[in-house]
């Protein structure tokens, strides 16, 4: 490899990073101020380039009139966010704003994807199209102007924030709102701003990637958001300097990770990345390792409440009740039963995880995935009956699982909810490039369908009499751990980990044992949904079904093992009531995830 | 029992804890008293393991126990209070000061190495029992404890801490730290904020524990607390310690009295010494 | 096991006896007035992120449902779709299989989108014995899920070897690099691909494997540059194409590009623009070709949607009047479809001559494939003058 194509390489490493810039600044003055990873940043950045679609191509205004309307139109979107989902949850724990930027995302894209349709749009660029040679490649004028947007922005806001009064009122606020209040600051108003300026900034964003790509749809908010987020936690979160250095220094990190080892494993170095950043540098990498020791979060988790006490005799009604649907419903009313009854079992993981221990999980599918392989693999390869397969991979995704997530174990609040995140993408991309061990993209075909011993479960309902029987009994066997001493030991985890740990409680030895047993139950889950589909690949289990598990984890009151299983009845099986309005499914769930959050964030039978 | 030699925590430019000695012996009860942001937090979260020093020794019972995580101490006979007063919101009573006892359940909690995490799943499952007879004494305990608090605690045991008075959460601190049967257990400032009659009740308590023989080491601003309860105390201010010795002798040393007199413009700890109550 | 047929699929999960269940199948069984019509069930992404293809299918559908009702149905009766959301996800594939399994007026199911949702309910249909008919999935695995499972969908194992002969025999390149999408169809494709080119005496110098989802490809396409390639073969869809056509000018390649039929669609112009001027493809639809079951079909979409049909329009309108030609010949009961799907011949086609159905892999042989290039802002035939000239 030549010098000259090493410039190629970081030239191309810092426009990515130019364009992952634009994305990180905004999230960076949002949790400055308000403490906040918002979530929803990406889809105002989608939204902001619609806008720029319609008025370009549609409207065909000038960009000297498209520009103000996208900044209008975002900072408007910003300001609505900022009042209506995340202001009434100031004072609720700080988890709930995380979650409400995430219904808010799912909302907001599905809006954007339901008026625009997915197919993808070109939005052409009025710009004169210059190119500048640079070592092999070129540089053009969209790159020139992205690059001036950014430090623009940077260089505006770093003045604004030093010598106004509105900047000083918003630093103010970021290092601590209730002094700011009480000299005198309008902190609402300052969070109104600061909303305002991000997501004018996000939508500007989204309209220059868009015209780069000369490419928009409504999917382009996930990987925006996510990246974003990568690049401020690698230059520390709330820090906008950092923000920009960061998002270069992932720029060039994937590129010079393209050019070793290839392009598949692109998205592997930044996931890796921002766990090694978690855990070694978690103030990012330009703030000094030995900080004073931050004012510990207590109650990361979501609510206070009483769990509604189900009589054990109402329960056994139920589960006869659940026994006999068999004999009364057809073949697809019990596929959608067998169906939330998975879910069921993730819920049940992921409420254990994300309530008990108060670990709030967005990538627990990756356990559903660890423990399809295993049993695909294990029933096939080595010709392993299938039920023994099945407890084999909940075993096997117990300990991976375990260990995978082990460097979460010290995080707090939201640092472990993207670790988790990241932890899931992980999983996801190396099950897509392991090709020798899990055929890669192609996927497993012709997995064995569940069977005991020599007799195979095809019809519906001995399928769903399986998958009743390992769901109650992982709920018994929840139950009963829950009411030992290790119930109270994980609870105190979770509301206070220092104080825990002061009594002797040994964090890493409980956490492990909590994703042991969930990660097992999970591990379950995804084998039998294996054997029932006899294929899997990659994208059988992704990061939505983990957000739409941590729904129902939560719908149900998180750590209550009822509310897990009522909360999947509820949000699998409705929705199959109302197929008609299967258009609107993510949209009904992102506003149930929001209506939760503000309404009732113990749940339905409440939180445990 | 416990010495603490050259302890030095720095934090950027700022010293926290400047080269602080100590030591107490058992049954003592000793106090540091000081302005707030002398150290004295910090110096007790460098002995309970939450924080590591950046020089110096922390020795109890002979042991090394400089710069040991938290949870290894309570297990060695080592709890603490924490100054704004730290109990799991979401637990009831009985459950909070049954984790106090967390270090003591040897049968449900099997150190056999590397398995003994999945042992003690097993037997959480299984409850055989000597587990359960195990608990049960426990939690008999647990009620003798909480029955030093008078009817403060027991008519609560189920409910959850967070809907407890102020006061009530710090006892429960209280009876949590001392089911772990701590050997030496740090106090700190378990008054704050409590009324006169409260804070009246907790000195009875601090007074017949150490009627009892237990060794305390005790942060507090109610000079009138610490002077009749303490056996020594220990001045601290700026991370450094400006005066040691028994409490008459300290109320008297003219540093003490520049040091707080000198606070006093900011508003702090009342620089007159009251006495006794 | 248990009759499928037993009683009516329900779409409220309340109780019934079986008393009443059994009753209203003695009432309906078998008793179709001449004018109920012919019911076919289709899963498929109407929502979701695959919903555009879901869109194109059903305008594709309309058009020949038209044409089939309107020139008297199915002997009488009119063949009619139900069309359930799958959103290209297999556990929803997974439960309109047994809807449809359950629902004895369906005589037969379309769909689904991708290879994963369509594999996970194979097994229902098969022992459903209900007709699965993939016409957009294209793995090869697919028709080995049971003697159900039949497909119009070219599979790769015909397509990449077309395309790779059409690069290195017509066009003359000798040392192609491969950017492929990194999902099973991708692979299938790149690994059947660079087979071929061995075989043609080519030498594959760089593959390249990318998510769906990617947006840059700046630095993938400088390793790629640097292998030092004569041409790149894409095996993409429309929407990534695009977007690596437009990078390569700014990687400093101006090789030849030639990509496979998936880009077919007027799409990858509109999101190309002038990138993608003077690429190659193919495809098995081609709106001017002559052929007359072609020029009807265009013009007739043309007239009721004001726009090109790509691909999936045509497939989907194929699969229809393909699947009227074997109900109104064999019959139209659930076995009827089967066993005519074996039988049938001769049926026109827009994407292939004629179908008829290779009974060992439950395929159709034998589209046609015309060389085309980009020219003008638009798909032409290929002029017939090899990318690299020959020394």
């Amino acid at each position: 490899m030549t010098w000259s194509t090493w410039l190629d390489y970081t030239v191309n490493g810092l426009v990515i990073g130019n364009i992952y810039a634009l994305l990180a600044v905004g999230l960076a003055l949002i949790f400055g101020v308000a403490n906040l990873i918002n979530f929803a940043h990406g889809s105002i950045y989608t939204v902001g380039a619609y806008v720029g679609w319609v008025c370009i191509t549609q409207l065909h205004w000038p960009l000297a009139a498209t520009v103000p309307a996208v900044l209008l139109a975002s900072a408007v979107l910003g300001v609505g966010i900022e009042r209506l989902a995340l202001r009434p949850l100031h004072n609720a724990s700080r988890i709930a704003p995380l979650l409400a930027t995430i219904g808010i995302s799912l909302v907001l894209d599905q809006i954007t994807q339901l008026v625009f349709t997915p197919n993808p749009r070109a939005l052409p660029s009025p710009l004169p199209d210059w190119r500048f040679q640079i070592g092999g490649g070129s540089v053009g004028t969209l790159d020139l102007l992205i690059l001036a947007v950014g430090l623009g922005t940077a260089g505006a806001l770093y003045s604004f924030l030093r010598f106004t009064k509105m900047g000083w009122a918003v630093r103010a606020t970021a290092q601590d709102s209730d002094a700011a209040k009480q000299m005198g600051v309008d902190v609402n108003r300052v969070n109104m701003a600061v909303f305002a300026i991000a997501s004018a900034l996000g939508g500007l964003s989204g309209m220059l990637v868009g015209m780069y790509y000369n490419n928009i749809d409504p999917g382009m908010s996930f990987d925006a958001t996510l990246k974003g987020v990568v690049a401020q936690i690698i230059g520390g979160m709330g820090n906008v300097p950092g923000a920009i250095a960061g998002s270069l220094l992932l720029g060039l990190i994937e590129s010079y990770g393209i050019a070793l080892f290839g392009t598949s494993y692109r998205n592997l170095f930044a996931f890796v990345l921002l766990i090694a950043i978690l855990i070694w540098r978690p103030n990012g990498l330009f703030a000094s390792a030995r900080d004073l020791p931050p004012e510990p979060m207590t109650g990361s988790f979501l609510a206070r409440g009483k769990p509604v006490r189900i009589p054990p005799r109402a329960l056994i009604a139920i589960g006869a009740l659940a026994a006999l649907l068999p004999f009364a419903g057809s073949d697809y009313v019990l596929q959608t039963a067998t169906n939330a009854l998975l879910y069921g079992l993730l819920a049940l993981s992921l409420t254990l995880v994300a309530g008990t221990v108060g670990m709030v999980s967005l990538g627990h599918a990756g356990l559903l995935a660890i423990g399809a392989y295993a049993s695909a693999l294990l029933a096939i390869e080595l010709a392993i009956p299938v039920v023994v397969a099945i407890v084999l991979a909940g075993i096997v995704t117990a300990v991976i699982g375990t260990l995978l997530v082990f460097p979460a174990f010290r995080m707090r609040g939201h640092y472990v909810s993207i670790a988790t995140l990241a932890i899931g993408q992980i999983v996801a991309l190396v099950i897509l490039n392991w090709n020798g061990l899990t055929r890669g993209p192609i996927g497993i075909s012709g997995i064995p369908p569940l069977s005991i011993g020599n007799l195979p479960l095809y019809d519906a309902p001995q399928a769903y009499w399986f998958v009743l029987v390992v769901v109650v009994a992982l709920a018994l066997l929840q139950a009963r751990i829950l009411s030992s001493h290790l119930g109270r030991t994980w609870r105190a985890l979770r509301d206070d980990d220092i104080a825990a740990r002061s009594h002797g409680v040994a964090l890493d030895r409980y956490k492990a044992m909590a994703f042991a047993f969930g990660g097992f139950g999970a591990g379950i889950g995804g084998a039998v949904t294996a054997h029932l589909y006899s294929y899997i690949n990659h994208e059988t289990f992704n990061a939505q079904i983990s957000v739409l598990a941590l729904t129902i984890a939560i719908l149900g009151g998180l750590g209550n093992i009822s509310g897990a299983l009522l909360g999947s009845a509820l949000l699998i099986g409705l929705p199959e009531l109302f197929r008609g309005l299967a258009e609107y499914r993510m949209l009904i769930y992102g506003v149930a995830l929001l209506l939760l959050i503000r309404l009732r964030p113990q749940g339905l039978l409440g939180t445990a | 029992m416990l010495h603490v030699s050259g302890l030095i925590r720095r934090f950027g430019g700022l010293l926290a804890v400047n080269e602080v000695d100590l030591a107490i012996r058992p049954g003592e009860l000793l106090s540091v008293i000081g302005p707030n942001g002398a150290g004295k937090t910090t110096l007790f979260n460098l002995i309970s393991g939450l924080d590591r020093p950046d020089a110096g020794r922390v020795v109890f019972e002979g042991r090394d126990i400089t710069g040991l995580p938290p949870e290894r101490l309570a297990g060695i006979g080592l709890a603490r209070t924490f100054q704004h007063g730290r109990v799991f919101a979401n637990l009831s009573v009985m459950d909070n000061v049954l984790i106090g006892g967390h270090t003591r359940l040897s049968a449900a909690r099997p150190s056999l190495p590397g398995l003994g995490a999945l042992a003690e799943l097993l037997l959480a499952l299984l409850r055989p029992a000597s587990v359960r007879a195990e608990e049960a004494a426990l939690r008999d305990e647990i009620c003798d404890i909480l029955a030093l608090f008078g009817d403060r605690l027991l008519p609560r045991l189920d409910h959850p801490a967070h809907s407890l008075s102020y006061a009530n959460r710090r006892r429960v601190e209280i009876a949590r730290a001392l089911a772990v049967r701590p050997r030496l257990l740090l106090l700190d400032e378990p008054t704050a904020g409590m009324n006169e009659t409260e804070t009246a009740e907790i000195q009875d308590i601090i007074a017949m524990l150490k009627a009892r023989g237990q060794t305390i080491l005790l942060i507090e601003h109610k000079l009138g607390m610490v002077m009749s309860l303490s056996d020594r105390v220990i001045v601290m201010d700026g991370g450094r310690t400006i005066a040691e010795g028994p409490p008459e002798q300290v109320r008297h040393d003219p540093a003490v009295i520049e040091a707080y007199l000198g606070h006093s413009a900011t508003g702090d700890a009342a620089p007159v010494i009251e006495d006794a109550a | 096991m248990r009759d499928p047929v037993g009683h009516p699929a329900v779409t409220v999960p309340t109780r019934r006896t079986l008393l009443l269940g059994a009753g209203l199948a003695a009432l309906t069984h078998g008793t179709a007035r001449a004018a109920d019509p012919v019911l076919l069930g289709v899963s498929g992404p109407l929502t979701g992120p695959a919903a555009q293809y879901g869109a194109q299918w059903k305008k594709g559908f309309d058009l020949a449902l038209d044409e089939v009702n309107g020139g008297g149905g199915i002997k009488g009766r009119p063949l009619a779709l139900q069309f359930e959301d799958s959103q290209n996800d297999p556990r929803q594939s997974v439960a309109i299989a047994q809807k449809f399994v359950g629902n004895p007026a369906i005589i037969a199911e379309l769909g689904d989108f991708s290879s994963p949702a369509s594999m996970a309910a194979s097994p229902i249909y098969q022992r459903g014995k209900l007709v699965q008919f993939g016409f957009t999935n294209s793995h090869p695995d697919f028709t080995k899920g049971g003697d159900y499972m039949w497909s119009n969908s070219l599979s790769q194992s015909e397509q990449s070897p077309q395309l790779v002969t059409y690069a290195i025999k017509d066009l003359g390149l000798r040392r192609p690099a491969i950017l492929h999408l990194n999902t099973d169809w991708g692979r299938t494709s790149k690994d059947l691909a660079v087979q071929t080119a061995k075989a043609l005496g080519a030498e594959v110098v760089a593959t390249e494997g990318y998510l769906p989802e990617e947006r840059d490809f700046r630095s993938t396409l400088v390793r790629v540059r640097d292998a030092k390639p004569d041409g790149l073969i894409l095996i993409s869809y429309y929407a990534d194409g695009a977007l690596i056509a437009r990078q390569t000018r700014v990687a400093g390649i101006t090789q030849p590009i030639v990509a496979m039929g998936s880009v077919y669609s007027p799409k990858f112009i509109e999101l190309g623009a002038e990138a993608v001027e003077g690429v190659y493809t193919q495809s098995n639809f081609f709106p001017d070709e002559p052929r007359a079951e072609v020029q009807d079909f265009v013009r007739r979409f043309r007239a009721r949607y004001n726009e090109e049909p790509d691909a999936f329009n045509a497939y989907a309108y194929d699969t229809i009047l393909l699947l009227a030609a074997v109900l109104r010949q064999f019959g139209t009961t659930r076995q009827d479809v089967h066993d005519g799907l074996a039988r049938i011949k001769d049926v026109p086609s827009v994407i292939f001559g004629r179908v008829a159905f290779d009974t060992a892999t439950r395929r159709v042989a034998g589209a046609n494939t015309a060389n085309m290039q980009v020219k003008g802002g638009k798909f032409v035939a290929w002029d017939g003058k090899p990318a690299i000239p020959r020394t």
